[in-house]
């Protein structure tokens, strides 16, 4: 156990006073940037890398990690209490969140979301520490065919966020689909969609549409029926996790980090897939249906928190032992590195043991802080929803208009974000789903980008969708997963007719 | 408001004028016309923090107005700064490209050119179990069949695409019939090698460093004037290939600045770029100082704005 | 009386699609096709616009058998406030209001969007949180949000 003796020597670097309190102030810090939607974690390390910059190199990892954590758990605290998803990972997340926090249950998806990142975080962490070479062997042999695949099988699990109607939900799919085609293409370099307008060339921001549909439409839909009602968010029962809510939650952390841990290493899976798929998943699963569509089940914030965190986790994978900075965040970490004359690559872990143990060291102490430091900041967050409705709600749109202008500053996205409230507030009315929307306008693009890169690599050739043996699995798992609803659906009508 | 935005611009140009002989501007503005944590992004805020450290300017503010390449910053700029001595621009070859692709309405021609301050030469690299060992390998294998060989690298119309189109064109192949496959991130492409689905790869030389040295990939050839110190990589030049191109950075100030005014910043950048602070810079962000002053900036931009858009036209890019 | 008071939205919804169909096989037509490998940027706008005709179709049907009734009235007035609120904040960044004076804008077309008729106090509130916010971004992050005069006192 050589890894293992390194870790400890890692631990023993980063475990003094001095450094667990870079730990907690990184935390702290990256939560409160985090919360700001539009603002994510890329966003919040690049501008907060500077003030790590003053610290020793073991002291500035140790922050640096606890700006990552931080800003990863405060989209899920938006996500939850104000259904404002901050960056597309967690918009799984506000699903179900927003539906408890709304039947006065937000202690507990607070709670289950700050534990789940926890587990997840714990675990993947161990899986860098230990299977990093192993995984990255994996990750690296992912072809633009096996990605294609990938995505099919993502797409297949968006039904789960369809509600009732499935023609409703399609509707809202092909709507995020025809938005994901506005913009640059990125195989041939044309504009599409853009009718001259020099704001669509980088195509719709994921976070404007989500945040337009999700905050926005939502605070107009709350006005347009507010008068008369009660107040909408109220506490019901406990703040804190029952022993019914640790039981349904247990399952769905772990099966998040499976999802979660691996795909997030591959250089091109990201974190929402991931969350995608441990969403429907765990719909599948769950013992307690009634929950999805009205007070909000906590198996669907469990998995897809831990997938998020997971997926984070693993992006140092090919990182570390590549570096390879596979999302944005990444790349501002290497950035990070290079400062201490740090080159992550092939060589890091024979170069440099002793920082890189310590900066594995320092994740898994950053993950502590976080849960140390969250939880009782649940109590705290709960109150928030006792704030009167319409202060709450101007501050939920201040918030949502904040993002956008921080990051982008112009009246096109601020308009665009305006439009998407108010399309949000009609698909409501109407009862279509907004969800499937977001999932269109950040998959399509991406499954576009990788079959075309896949039959431009075979000279269009298109057996290489099935020649290679991981792309072949997952298109078999997405058919399996289409058809077996239907098929347990005959089976079922079989056996009732027999009875 | 507009009066208000003139008075601050005017308060800049008061500053700089009676800093003009000690070469120190209260208030400077410099735009990245990138989100927060780009390249950009990236040399702005390390001269905000360079230039207040040498003690160059009192005051730095950083703006970032992202979109289309750099596109929308630039109409930004042209339309707001015009003759504001106080702000300056970040950019560099990608907007070139960028520009030209997005028919774009403003161009480079628009702002004052101040000075180039840091470059990357390409590498192109293939995999370690590749046939190809140097840049003769390659071109022969291009000679052979043009579609076979497939090259990694980033976005359609950028610096790496504009290679791969350029060395077709060298060697006198149809720069349209490259099959360059552009991925989203260096991660990707670098995954791409690494599996051997792609026969090379282009990309800065930071970005492949640690696979060349790991002995996962080889590199065949630089595209820089001369070797790089502390890299074996032979030039595409002593290879026989006449071609090179390096992927700037500079910085450009606002349209119809006065004579007086374009003097102030071009030696506030040039004390800067002589100042330890930037040097420090430099090498921790391992950028490669491609100091250049005006008035050969204003040339070498020029002649780069031609050479983009041929080879944008003869990969099919621009008609 | 009956029928009118039916939920006929899906036929809107469809004829919508329709229309959305038809912008993305234009613009598609208007590519430039010349890929040399694989296929090229036209084909993927043409797959969604016909499952868009398809969607558009099955609404049409859904809409004219519907037999759902329409969605309550709602609150008109209310909505426009927001919006117009928010399109008052867009404005004032536009025109170089600054941040502070646009989140206040806002802030207090909401609060009189959900009933509040106390102006004075919201704005306040207003400006002190956007204040605030504003502080935090500047001094702490170095991002510079839009400024305009009451921006400038913190400069």
């Amino acid at each position: 156990m050589e890894s293992f003796a390194a870790l400890l020597q890692g631990f023993a670097v980063a475990l003094t006073p001095a450094k667990l309190m870079y730990a907690s102030l990184g935390v702290l810090l990256g939560t409160a940037v985090g919360v700001l939607p539009g603002i994510g974690p890329a966003v919040t390390v690049a501008l907060l890398l500077p003030v790590t910059f003053k610290l020793d190199p073991s002291g500035s990892l140790i922050m640096f990690a606890g700006i990552y954590y931080g800003a990863m758990y405060g989209g899920s605290t938006t996500s939850i209490l104000i259904n404002t998803p901050g960056e597309s990972a967690s918009m799984a997340t506000a699903l179900q969140g927003s539906l408890m926090a709304k039947s006065g249950r937000a202690g507990p998806a607070l709670a289950t979301a700050a534990i789940g990142s926890f587990v997840a975080g714990m675990i993947a962490t161990l899986g860098i520490a230990f299977f990093a070479p192993v995984m990255v062997k994996f990750a690296v042999s992912f072809g633009p065919e096996d990605y294609f695949a990938l995505m099919v099988l993502a797409f297949v699990t968006v039904s789960a966020t369809f509600g009732d109607s499935p023609l409703k939900g399609l509707i809202s799919l092909f709507a995020g689909l025809s938005l994901g085609l506005v913009g640059i293409d990125k195989l041939s370099g044309q504009s599409r969609l853009t009718f001259g307008l020099p704001e669509l060339l980088d195509g719709v921001e994921v976070t404007t549409l989500a945040v337009g549909l999700f905050a926005i439409g939502e605070a107009l839909f709350v006005v347009s029926q507010h008068r008369g009602k009660d107040e909408i968010l109220r506490l019901t029962g406990s703040l804190w996790m029952s022993a019914q809510d640790w039981r349904r939650s247990w399952g769905p952390w772990l099966r998040g980090t499976a999802f979660g841990f691996p795909i997030g290493a591959l250089p091109a899976g990201g974190a929402e897939i991931p969350t995608f798929l441990s969403y429907s998943t765990e719909k599948r699963l769950s013992k307690h249906q009634q929950e999805w569509d009205t007070v909000g089940a906590i198996e669907g914030v469990a998995g897809p928190e831990a997938a998020n965190n997971a997926s984070v986790a693993g992006t140092l994978v090919p990182l570390l032992s590549l570096g390879l900075p596979t999302s944005a965040t990444a790349a501002i970490l290497l950035a990070g590195f290079q400062q201490f004359g740090l080159n992550p690559g092939p060589l890091l872990f024979a170069e440099n043991p002793q920082l890189v143990w310590g900066l594995i060291a320092s994740l898994f102490i950053a993950n502590v802080m976080l849960v140390v430091l969250n939880l009782p900041l649940v109590g705290l967050w709960v109150q928030l929803l006792k704030i009167p409705t319409p202060w709450l709600y101007a501050g939920i749109l201040m918030f949502a208009a904040m993002g956008s202008i921080a990051t982008k500053g112009s009246v096109a996205e601020l308009l665009m974000l305006l439009v998407f409230g108010v399309l949000g507030f009609m698909m409501r009315r109407h009862g279509y789903p907004v969800a499937p929307m977001v999932v269109g306008l950040i998959l399509g693009p991406m499954a576009e980008s990788q079959l075309r890169r896949a039959l431009q690599i075979s000279l269009g050739d298109p057996l290489v969708l099935v020649q290679s043996p991981i792309a072949a699995t997952l298109l078999a798992i997405s058919a399996i997963a289409l058809i077996a609803p239907f098929a347990l659906k005959g089976l079922n009508r079989f056996r009732a007719s027999e009875d | 408001m507009i009066f208000t935005r003139r008075m601050v611009g005017f308060a800049a140009v008061l500053a700089l004028s009676v800093g003009a002989h000690a070469a120190i501007a209260q208030d400077l503005k410099i735009m990245a016309p990138a989100a927060p944590g780009g390249g950009w992004d990236g040399t702005a805020r390390s001269m905000q923090s360079a230039l207040t450290a040498a003690g160059l300017a009192k005051n730095v503010q950083v703006s970032n107005v992202p979109g289309a390449g750099g596109a929308i910053g630039l109409a930004q700029f042209v339309n707001t700064a015009k003759g504001d001595g106080g702000q300056l621009m970040v950019n560099g070859f990608v907007m070139v490209g960028s520009l030209i692709m997005n028919k774009s309405p403003v161009n480079l021609s628009m702002v004052t050119p101040i000075a180039r301050l840091t470059a990357e030469p390409l590498v192109i690299v293939v995999p370690e179990a590749s046939p190809i060992k140097d840049a003769k390998g390659l071109i022969d294998a291009m000679k052979a069949d043009l579609g076979k060989v497939t090259f990694a690298g980033g976005s359609a119309g950028g610096v790496d695409h504009i290679l791969a189109g350029l060395l077709a064109g060298t060697i006198g192949l149809d720069g349209a019939k490259v099959n360059y496959v552009p991925f989203a991130g260096g991660g990707e492409a670098l995954a791409a090698l690494l599996s051997n689905r792609v026969t090379a790869g282009i990309s800065g030389w930071g970005e492949f460093e640690g696979q060349v040295k790991a002995g996962k990939l080889r590199a065949i050839a630089i595209t820089s004037k001369a070797k790089v110190a502390g890299n074996p990589t032979p030039t595409l030049i002593d290879q026989g290939v006449n071609l090179e191109l390096i992927n700037w950075r500079s910085v450009v100030a606002a349209p119809g600045i006065s004579a007086d005014q374009k003097k102030a910043l071009s030696e506030i950048i040039d004390k800067l770029v002589k100042s330890k602070e930037w040097q420090d810079v430099l090498k921790q962000r391992g950028w490669d100082d491609a100091y250049l002053a005006e008035p050969q900036f204003g040339e070498f931009l020029k002649a780069e704005q031609v050479r983009v858009e041929g080879v944008l036209k003869s990969v099919g890019l621009v008609k | 009386m009956q029928s009118s008071s039916r939920d006929r939205s899906g036929v809107v919804v469809g004829l919508a699609l329709f229309g959305l169909a038809g912008v993305l096989m234009w613009d598609a037509s208007q590519l430039n096709r010349a890929v040399a490998y694989g296929f090229g940027p036209e084909v993927m706008p043409r797959v969604v616009s016909a499952g868009l005709v398809a969607l558009g179709v099955f609404s049409v049907i859904a809409g004219l058998r519907s037999d759902e009734s329409r969605p309550g009235r709602f609150h008109v007035a209310d909505v426009a406030t927001i919006c117009l609120g928010f399109l008052a904040l867009t404005a004032c960044i536009g025109l170089g209001g600054g941040f502070i004076a646009a989140m206040t804008l806002l802030f207090v077309a909401t609060c009189w969007a959900f009933g509040r008729r106390a102006p004075h106090v919201d704005a306040a509130l207003g400006v002190a949180l956007a204040t605030a916010t504003y502080l935090l971004f500047s001094k702490l992050l170095a991002l510079s949000l839009p400024a305009g005069p009451l921006e400038k006192l913190f400069g």
